[in-house]
């Protein structure tokens, strides 16, 4: 079977910059992969890749073996995604947000509109749905930003630091929702928390410097390592004081 | 789902946030007032409206600074904003093509700016009515060339923020190209006797010289110095200006697809 996200060789340069240096990583159906790894080891670059947002210098990704370079519409209509801290158009509300990426991936009707509600509900925004973006915190806006990741029912989800702005209570609701969502989709999830990654995932991707540096189910990762913390700290050269 | 039913949906959208803004109704405000300052102080100030309907139709025609500051308000931000505000990490993820989303986003500004060019004729045909009773077939040409003008416009604003890494960036541009950079060349060619008909500052003036060309347009401004000028201007032919609008329409549309398509949200 053909794994959802395969990711071939993959190096990119910001100018002279390496930010990933013939990365490979292949997601099977319905694992929920974190990408570990310290600032500016590549985890959001290789996720605005496989998100058609950059190009890559040289390699392929591929979402369902299509090339995402080659045939980004495609590949985008296999996949959610929530890159860095999205912002939304202030002047708009969740419900027309929603109602506008709806239509844009061919929703439409009743179906669109139980839809909106259904994930409105489920990032807890049911007050807020007519009130214009301008007024949301942060948080209130990573909310949203997970509705419209799920909004299509996408089989592939690709999250990068989802949690970021959520408070306490929000983060636990929103590893819920990954968690209760993740049975039946693919995630690829980069994340700085270990604890998170943890708690969603069951296989963890660590890189730095651009470089895969392990790949491996967690539990194993734990058993080598002693913990994820270690594995994580060894492998990227920190030190666990 | 097919490509035009999406760009229907980006333009719809598009179009819903710039009513959304407060910036619409307060250019609809300023319009007013110009209009009625026009209106107010030309009897208090000149005895009483000019006996030429041409001269009082080419004074009250602003519908070129409204294309202008519609433009940079409408346009200046509708791709550099996607980049510097980060909306386009929701907008880009979603499976549609970049030239329908440019497309969809510029019919949507153009609507908007068009919107606020029917507003000054409006006022004008109205003022027009009731001062003179009735309303010149000029004013169809002036409004017909207005709407291409705004067009060229949203274009070029386009271009510029395409390329911009902010929306100030591509409405100072904007701003400067047309108003400073386009009026500087058209003013030494004038002087120098070379024809200035494919800058973008004629076709603005263009809109309002349908009334009667120069010379009634510098009567209407500045009564008898027309023959004091120590050089004749020459009124720019309309067919001319039109087919240069049309060009600046789209090779500016032509070239925002093509930057904005390989542009990269890093």
């Amino acid at each position: 079977m053909r794994e959802p996200i395969v990711i071939n060789n993959l190096s990119k340069y910001y100018n002279k910059f390496l930010a990933l240096d013939n990365l490979c990583l292949k997601v099977a159906q319905n694992e929920n992969v974190g990408i570990l790894g310290p600032n500016g080891a590549g985890k959001s670059t290789t996720l605005k890749i496989l998100c058609g947002l950059i190009r890559s210098s040289s390699g392929a990704a591929y979402i369902d073996g299509i090339n995402v370079a080659d045939r980004p519409e495609r590949a985008l209509s296999r996949i959610g995604a929530i890159v860095e801290t999205p912002e939304f158009y202030p002047f708009l509300t969740p419900e027309e947000t929603l109602s506008y990426l709806g239509r844009l991936r061919g929703m439409r009707g009743d179906g669109l509109k139980r839809r909106i509600k259904e994930v409105i509900d489920l990032v807890k925004l049911e007050e807020w749905i007519t009130v214009k973006i301008e007024k949301f915190s942060r948080g209130m806006k990573q909310r949203l930003a997970v509705a419209q990741a799920l909004l299509h029912d996408p089989p592939i989800l690709i999250l990068d630091e989802p949690g970021l702005g959520l408070d306490p209570r929000g983060v636990v609701e929103f590893r819920e929702i990954i968690e209760g969502v993740g049975k039946e989709k693919t995630v690829l999830f980069a994340s700085h928390q270990l604890i998170e990654v943890a708690q969603i995932c069951n296989q963890v991707a660590i890189i730095d410097h651009g470089r895969l540096l392990a790949y491996d189910n967690i539990d194993e990762l734990e058993k080598k390592y002693q913990s994820l913390e270690h594995a994580y700290l060894e492998l990227t050269g920190g030190s666990l004081e | 789902m097919s490509e035009f039913e999406r760009l229907r949906v980006v333009t719809g959208y598009e179009f819903l946030k710039h009513i959304r803004r407060k910036r619409l109704y307060v250019i609809l405000g300023l319009t007013l007032i110009a209009e009625l300052a026009v209106l107010i102080l030309l009897p208090v100030l000149m005895e009483g409206y000019p006996d030429n309907m041409m001269v009082m139709a080419a004074m009250l025609t602003i519908g070129p600074s409204l294309a202008v500051i519609g433009a940079v308000f409408f346009a200046g931000d509708a791709i550099a904003g996607e980049f510097e505000g980060k909306t386009g990490y929701i907008l880009f993820t979603n499976p549609v093509r970049r030239i329908t989303l440019v497309t969809g986003k510029y019919l949507a500004s153009c609507a908007a700016v068009i919107l606020l060019v029917i507003f000054g004729y409006a006022i004008v045909t109205i003022s027009l009515l009731a001062i003179y009773g009735e309303v010149p077939i000029e004013t169809a040409k002036s409004f017909g060339l207005c709407l291409l003008y705004a067009g060229s416009v949203v274009s070029v604003t386009f271009f510029f923020s395409s390329l911009s890494k902010g929306s100030m960036g591509a409405t100072v541009m904007t701003l400067l190209f047309i108003m400073v950079i386009s009026g500087i060349i058209e003013s030494v060619l004038v002087m120098a006797g070379e024809p200035y008909w494919f800058l973008l500052s004629t076709a603005g003036d263009s809109v309002a010289m349908v009334y009667g060309g120069v010379e009634l347009f510098l009567e209407g401004v500045m009564p008898h110095s027309g023959s004091m000028l120590p050089f004749e201007i020459e009124t720019p032919d309309f067919g001319l200006c039109a087919l240069s609008m049309g060009i600046y329409l789209v090779v500016g549309l032509v070239l925002s697809f093509w930057i904005s398509g390989r542009r990269q949200l890093a």
